[in-house]
């Protein structure tokens, strides 16, 4: 059958060069010379396109996600509003992610939650941001009619987005507010681990990894009867010491 | 956490990918003029195989302001020429982070 060739994508000059620059040679050694050309660009007319390239960290490197963020950081010096954009817009692709659980898009949706640690190890979000993902990536379309759509039950990969956020940041959950916020969170990850039964293994290994590096005295529980007594008790002794915490809160 | 009542920026997301900036303004600024410091808007897009809503992310002045827009605006219908409905959620923004008003101008 004839058909007409296959029209490739001709972009701009300016757009070329800012991909070569941010998938061809962006690396370890060439991140300095790689900002310096970014910040020449004439930058109210490129901003857009390079925000839209910064988002595509799914199709670089995985191990090279934090120069994406390095970059931000550096670029924020000069362009604070473009460090914020990335950081909206890097939520709202997780949110998006979560809102449609499209499974073609699960290899961008991981890359994302790698960013996004690497926007907080840049600090370029704070805690509070992570914490409030970490939260929704387990509640997001629960008890909804959607639920089955959006996380079925033998769907295991919230775990996944949540363990490579962890895996990423985690580790600075060590200490004053954010080590207890952190503990927390363990807590009701472990109840929703266990709602969904026996894990794919590795799945199940890439938590022993998570645990053993943040908690590794950590109690893993066998049961959500259990977790939901230990989050009980929690909830008790967080009530007792409260007027400690709330005073501690305000310094954060 | 930031303190909800203290919290000042909010994103409207499930805008119609073909609302403009200008159209959105229209909107909100006979009510809301003056009172927001911060404004962004994320266009969206609608091709056959990737539909995008457009975005926008307000700054207000008064955590107050918040409520009262929230009322106003979270779930507004938009209708299309095709007649399909579009409801626009109005939520708090993950990142409460805004630009500082003023970055060094880039030397470069």
């Amino acid at each position: 059958p004839e058909r007409p060739a296959r029209v490739s994508k001709v972009r701009p000059p300016l757009h070329q060069y800012i991909r070569k620059l941010l998938f061809t040679d962006l690396d370890k050694s060439s991140i300095e010379h790689v900002l310096r050309q970014l910040r020449k660009l004439p930058w109210n007319e490129c901003e857009p396109y390079i925000l839209k390239c910064f988002m595509k960290v799914h199709k670089g490197k995985y191990a090279q996600i934090h120069l994406i963020a390095s970059l931000t950081a550096g670029l924020s010096r000069y362009h604070d509003e473009f460090a914020v954009a990335v950081v909206d817009e890097v939520l709202e692709e997780i949110r998006v992610g979560l809102e449609l659980n499209d499974y073609g898009m699960q290899q961008r949706r991981i890359a994302h939650m790698r960013f996004l640690g690497e926007l907080y190890n840049y600090e370029h979000v704070d805690s509070s941001v992570i914490f409030e993902t970490l939260h929704l990536i387990l509640v997001f379309g629960h008890d909804t009619a959607e639920q089955d759509a959006l996380d079925p039950p033998e769907d295991s990969f919230r775990i996944r987005m949540v363990i490579t956020l962890l895996q990423t940041c985690g580790h600075y959950f060590d200490r004053g507010s954010s080590k207890r916020k952190l503990d927390r969170f363990l807590m009701h990850f472990q109840r929703y681990i266990l709602s969904k039964g026996v894990l794919p293994l590795d799945i199940e290994f890439d938590l022993q990894d998570l645990f053993a590096e943040l908690r590794p005295n950590v109690t893993r529980y066998s049961s959500i009867e259990e977790v939901d007594a230990a989050l009980v008790e929690l909830e008790e002794h967080e009530h007792t010491t409260s007027d400690k915490t709330s005073s501690e809160k305000h310094s954060d | 956490m930031k303190d909800p009542l203290r919290r000042t920026k909010v994103v409207l997301r499930h805008l119609p990918p073909s609302l403009g900036q200008a159209d959105l303004l229209a909107q909100i600024d006979d009510r809301f003029r003056n009172r927001y410091n911060w404004f962004s808007f994320r266009p969206g897009k609608s091709s056959h195989k990737h539909q995008r809503y457009s975005r926008a992310y307000i700054d207000f002045k008064n955590p107050e302001d918040v409520f009262e827009f929230a009322e106003f605006f979270d779930g507004h219908v938009f209708v299309n020429e095709k007649g399909t409905q579009l409801k626009a959620i109005v939520e708090y923004s993950p990142s409460q982070r805004v630009p500082k008003p003023c970055s060094k101008r880039d030397g470069r």
